[in-house]
């Protein structure tokens, strides 16, 4: 993993104003396949992440990488989160860490 | 303080994380100098803080004006370099990274040290020049609480401890946020904390006089949702959202309305005078 640029929290909306840069996100997984997996963002949209992901992969699953466009990120590090999580919760933290707060984190 | 209300503050009291304890309502707590009860609380910081302190080249550490001493950080293990008497790692945020020293005195820590690998999410208590101890994380929820927390404790640091070291009477002590049934306490947070302290220096003689339900209504009133609303809120919304039935919630509209402090704009929907 790259260490040394920040990765914003991103949902699906906010994952436009990041397009080539490095984030990190939580999407719970609707379909998986050799190179990329689909799967929901904690604010409702629709994600591809290209990559490999890790087998077995759970329900909800933390990705790290590069946002090619608005709704597509190449996933540099994947980490399963579990099966019962809080997305709402994280998904106002997203829109949080990115609004008047953002000097805490990027 | 309301049975309704949602302390934000008592929520993230646990651990000492709140700077300045001794100024809350928890009564088992000794009256120590803000100087000395800031030094022994444990603050939740992101990397990008603590590199942001160390840019500025302060000594005395502090973030937003409070001693910091103790801190908590989350984040992935990047690197782990381990010797024999001491165990250093770096610890990955995605705000930045920083290096971790544990210092390996007795067969539990080295036994602590084992249980860690790279890639792994931990949370790390530590000072800032050295840590004391550090645990994987299996509930990913922790993940984003900790930096809620982070951003909670900053906004309690730079919007309401200099109101409250400035405010001269009793009602501003409190951090309180009202009540909040939608379940969106975060979103609450950081809009009721802006209300609160404008409400409070403006207002105060008034909340002395209206009690109860009245100061509640006022401040879901005064929410930016409910200002923003060109039509205002009609009284049926007003009490589903306090839990309060809705005579009672009229009655009190009709007071408020009777000292200026809300008006009506059409058939029962009301709205927060001055907004």
């Amino acid at each position: 993993m790259d260490t040394s640029s920040p990765a914003a929290f991103v949902n699906g909306g906010l994952l436009r104003m990041h397009v080539g840069r490095k984030v990190r996100t939580v999407i719970q997984v609707t379909r998986s396949d050799a190179g990329s997996v689909m799967g929901k963002s904690t604010d409702g949209c629709q994600l591809v992440v290209r990559g490999s992901p890790p087998a077995p992969l759970t329900s909800y699953v933390e990705v790290i990488g590069v946002a090619e466009n608005e709704s597509s990120i190449r996933a540099e590090l994947w980490t399963n989160f579990g099966d019962s999580f809080d997305a709402s919760n994280y998904d106002q933290l997203c829109q949080l860490a990115n609004g008047e707060l953002k000097h805490l984190f990027l | 303080m309301q049975a309704n209300e949602f302390d934000g503050n008592a929520a993230f009291a646990g651990g000492g994380f709140m700077p300045s304890q001794a100024t809350q309502t928890a009564p088992d707590r000794p009256s120590y100098s803000s100087k000395n009860s800031d030094a022994r609380c444990l603050t939740p910081v992101t990397v990008k803080q603590l590199k942001d302190l160390s840019k500025v080249g302060e000594s005395g550490i502090s973030i937003d004006g409070v001693d910091v001493n103790n801190i908590v950080l989350v984040g992935v293990i990047s690197k782990i370099d381990n010797a024999v008497s001491d165990c250093t790692f770096r610890v990955d945020d995605g705000t930045g990274w920083v290096e971790c020293t544990k210092w390996i005195h007795e067969h539990v820590d080295s036994v602590e040290v084992d249980v860690i690998s790279v890639g792994m999410y931990v949370r790390v208590y530590g000072q800032f020049k050295s840590i004391q101890s550090r645990r994987p994380i299996t509930d990913f929820n922790e993940i984003a609480h900790h930096f809620l927390e982070c951003i909670y404790v900053h906004l309690y640091n730079t919007k309401l401890r200099p109101r409250m070291t400035n405010a001269t009477d009793g009602m501003t002590a409190q951090p309180q946020v009202a009540n909040s049934n939608s379940g969106n306490h975060i979103m609450g947070f950081s809009h009721q904390t802006n209300s609160t302290n404008q409400f409070s220096n403006q207002y105060n003689t008034d909340e002395e006089q209206i009690r109860g339900i009245s100061s509640m209504v006022l401040q879901y009133l005064r929410r930016p949702a409910c200002l923003a609303s060109e039509m205002g809120v009609s009284s049926d919304i007003v009490a589903r959202e306090l839990n309060v039935s809705v005579d009672k919630v009229r009655k009190t509209l009709d007071f408020l309305a009777s000292e200026g402090l809300v008006y009506t704009t059409t058939d029962d929907h009301y709205k927060f005078t001055d907004a």
